[in-house]
């Protein structure tokens, strides 16, 4: 009978009332989810100067000129690099958003020539601008074919060519709903428990109370997961898909899981300070929702103002949506972001859980 | 010599910061034995209750419970006690069986004697028919009901009990009171409750200890209580307070030693209690004090308290201190 034991017994009871208000809780999961992808699925902020690494192996007017053209108004700014290898690896690095390739033979007045445009398509906004912008600049050129060449544009995508808006959207919800369902459903079990008595009563059994430290971080993890899932049900059902296939199915749970341990541990530490449930909510939104939007749960971080860069840093939830996003939308997560992930966020959980440790150990000593 | 007690508490002090909450407490309480635990609020009951249950070490002193040091194994002191709180702690979102089944696997109950311990909380609330309905629908008796049962279902050799009836109408109080009277004789259950009830601490207590500012300053059977503070008996008088100066003025005339009391005046009769009344009346007659009630009574357990500490148990307001709004449970 140790303190795994007693804890799981706590646990027990949690998944038994759980149980009980399944329907509801499905309910409250599902709404959040669903909201998103109705109000951002279509809906997604065109970016400004865009990174764009432009190769040029042409040499002559008709090629300035299409760089000319693509520069037009702020949606991309250029980066001149000479070769398309050093391009490309700018491009998987993530530094630039788009490579477009000019050919040789690109100068001759009247005839055909194709442009080839690497688009990096997990940041479908920014895919977005810079398509646009080539497609314009192209048929503004092929309009005076007479001393241009008529151009064609070809577009290879990096990651999985069916990757969408909704998937970096889904990416994102994941994590939020996942940190929000373990803030919201642990501590706040631990706040009714200790109104109602059950906390008191636990400790005049002959259980250590790290059991019941442990059976609610238990508990916020848990509800992390099922809302994280129920959110990736509505994300699958809207359109989204998850490149890494069923590997990617575990992969999340892994991430999600290590989300819910930090932010369960998180919920007890201010439910051992908050009196009272309306305290705790107005504590945990003002912590939880800039953590996820810094995150870059909704928009990409790139897009975020320069002085907020070392918050984003900080918050661990940067780490975790972007290896969501590497799941979702590249098809594999990298096993050193694996990694550098997984420690970001044990590191996080660790430390999370020893503040909700030493606040937990000195509260409902007195009967 | 600790172990012929069901709670041996020696020389216990207790610390927090510069307040010192209990002050050298020494109490040796006999197996089988009912004890009442009085004191006014801050008294240092509670903290005593906490120290018992291994929750709160004591500053010094020792603290032995069915020969197990409290500090040594609180785990195993534990399994020998069964409380009953102030709150009526039951988990309103699971059935009365749930409830019953978590407790019975937090009291390490073996697994092959928890169904038997479940099925004989049942009996003892009561509630067998209503097993599976959640708590939450049941009526205030059935939710105390079960959750004394709940507190009794690993056969605890001690029972503290801590304010056990606040809250409860007549009936339900007589309830609870037989059940628990029946768990003492039948299996030489130990109880050492805390209340604010005198009368019925007066009328169930084998003995009565009295604890204000942390110190014992009374220890006895109700009766040695009674007699210890001389008392044969004690007149009272209930008048309007704007004349309770007046009043007290009058009983000091009449040649006896007035305490007020939210709208009340008592004195100790002594002798010639009789003689002393009439005197009474006739003077607040004459100074046209209005008197609402007027009473003369055997010694109570309520007066020797008010005597040892000059105050009501009970809070002025009457009740406790309420509990903070319970909003939804968030899950």
């Amino acid at each position: 009978m140790g303190l795994i034991d007693d804890a799981y017994t706590l646990f027990l009871r949690e998944m038994l009332i759980f149980k009980k208000n399944i329907a509801m809780n499905a309910v409250r999961s599902t709404i959040f989810p669903l909201l998103f992808v109705l109000l951002l699925g279509s809906f997604g902020s065109a970016p400004k100067n865009v990174p764009v690494a432009v190769v040029n192996y042409a040499s002559g007017p008709a090629a300035l000129n299409f760089i000319n053209m693509l520069q037009t108004g702020n949606g991309v700014s250029i980066v001149a690099e000479t070769t398309q290898q050093q391009a490309l690896g700018l491009l998987s690095e993530g530094s630039v958003a788009a490579v477009v390739v000019i050919p040789s033979g690109f100068s001759t007045t009247g005839t055909q020539s194709t442009v080839h445009v690497y688009l990096d398509n997990s940041q479908p906004q920014s895919a977005e601008v810079v398509s646009t912008q080539v497609n314009t600049a192209a048929a503004k050129l092929s309009a005076v074919a007479v001393q241009n060449p008529a151009v064609t544009v070809v577009t290879n995508y990096a990651y999985g060519a069916s990757s969408n808006y909704i998937s970096f959207v889904i990416g994102g919800i994941l994590v939020m709903v996942a940190s929000f369902g373990a803030v919201f459903s642990a501590g706040f079990t631990v706040i009714s428990d200790r109104q109602l008595g059950n906390l008191k009563a636990f400790l005049t059994t002959p259980i250590n109370q790290i059991s019941v430290l442990i059976s609610k971080i238990a508990y916020g993890t848990f509800q992390s997961v099922f809302s994280a899932y129920v959110g990736l049900v509505i994300g699958l059902l809207y359109g989204a898909t998850i490149a890494a296939g069923i590997i990617g199915l575990i992969e999340l749970l892994w991430i999600i899981l290590l989300v819910g341990l930090g932010f369960g541990s998180l919920a007890i530490a201010l439910a051992t300070r908050a009196k009272e449930q309306q305290t705790y909510a107005l504590i945990g939104q003002t912590i939880v929702m800039p953590m996820s939007f810094l995150g870059g749960a909704f928009v990409p971080v790139t897009l975020l103002p320069k002085f907020l860069l070392p918050v984003v840093e900080a918050d661990p939830l940067t780490y975790a949506v972007n290896a969501v996003r590497d799941i979702m939308i590249k098809g594999s997560l990298p096993l050193p972001t694996l990694i550098s992930t997984s420690v970001i966020l044990l590191a996080f959980a660790l430390a999370m859980s020893g503040v909700a440790y030493l606040l937990f150990k000195d509260t409902s000593k007195q009967i | 010599m600790a172990e012929e007690y069901a709670i041996y508490i020696d020389d216990l002090v207790k610390s927090f910061g510069s307040f010192t909450a209990v002050n050298g407490v020494n109490l040796k309480i006999k197996k089988g034995e009912i004890f009442g635990l009085l004191g006014p609020n801050g008294a240092g009951k509670s903290t005593i209750i906490s120290i018992l249950l291994g929750l709160l070490p004591p500053t010094s002193g020792k603290v032995v419970v069915n020969g197990i040091d409290v500090q040594k194994d609180p785990s195993g002191a534990r399994t020998h006690i069964g409380v009953v709180t102030q709150e009526t702690v039951v988990e309103p979102e699971l059935t009365a069986e749930q409830n019953l089944m978590i407790f019975a696997r937090l009291y390490h109950i073996p697994k092959a004697e928890m169904q038997k311990s479940i099925e004989f909380a049942l009996e003892l609330s009561d509630l067998v028919q209503f097993r599976k309905a959640y708590a939450g629908t049941f009526s205030g008796g059935m939710k105390r009901r079960l959750e004394t049962a709940k507190s009794l279902m690993h056969a605890p050799e001690i029972i503290l009990l801590d304010e056990p009836t606040t809250g409860l109408d007549v009936q339900n109080r007589t309830q609870i009171w037989n059940l628990l009277r029946d768990i003492n004789k039948k299996q030489n259950v130990t109880i050492l409750m805390t209340t604010q009830y005198l009368e019925e601490a007066d009328q169930l207590c084998d003995r009565i200890g009295i604890i204000d500012h942390g110190k014992m300053i009374a220890l006895g059977t109700p009766d040695e209580l009674r007699k210890s503070i001389g008392l044969n008996s004690v007149i009272e008088v209930t008048v309007d307070k704007e004349e309770l100066q007046r009043a007290a003025a009058a009983f000091r005339k009449a040649g006896l030693e007035p305490t007020i009391l939210n709208n009340r005046v008592t004195s100790p009769g002594g002798s010639n209690a009789t003689k002393k009344i009439e005197g009474l009346l006739n003077i607040m007659s004459t100074s046209k004090i209005n008197v609402r009630n007027i009473s003369m009574h055997e010694p109570t357990i309520d007066d020797v308290f008010l005597k040892l500490t000059g105050s009501e148990v009970r809070d002025t307001s009457g009740e406790y201190k309420g509990k903070g709004v319970i909003m939804g449970r968030g899950r």
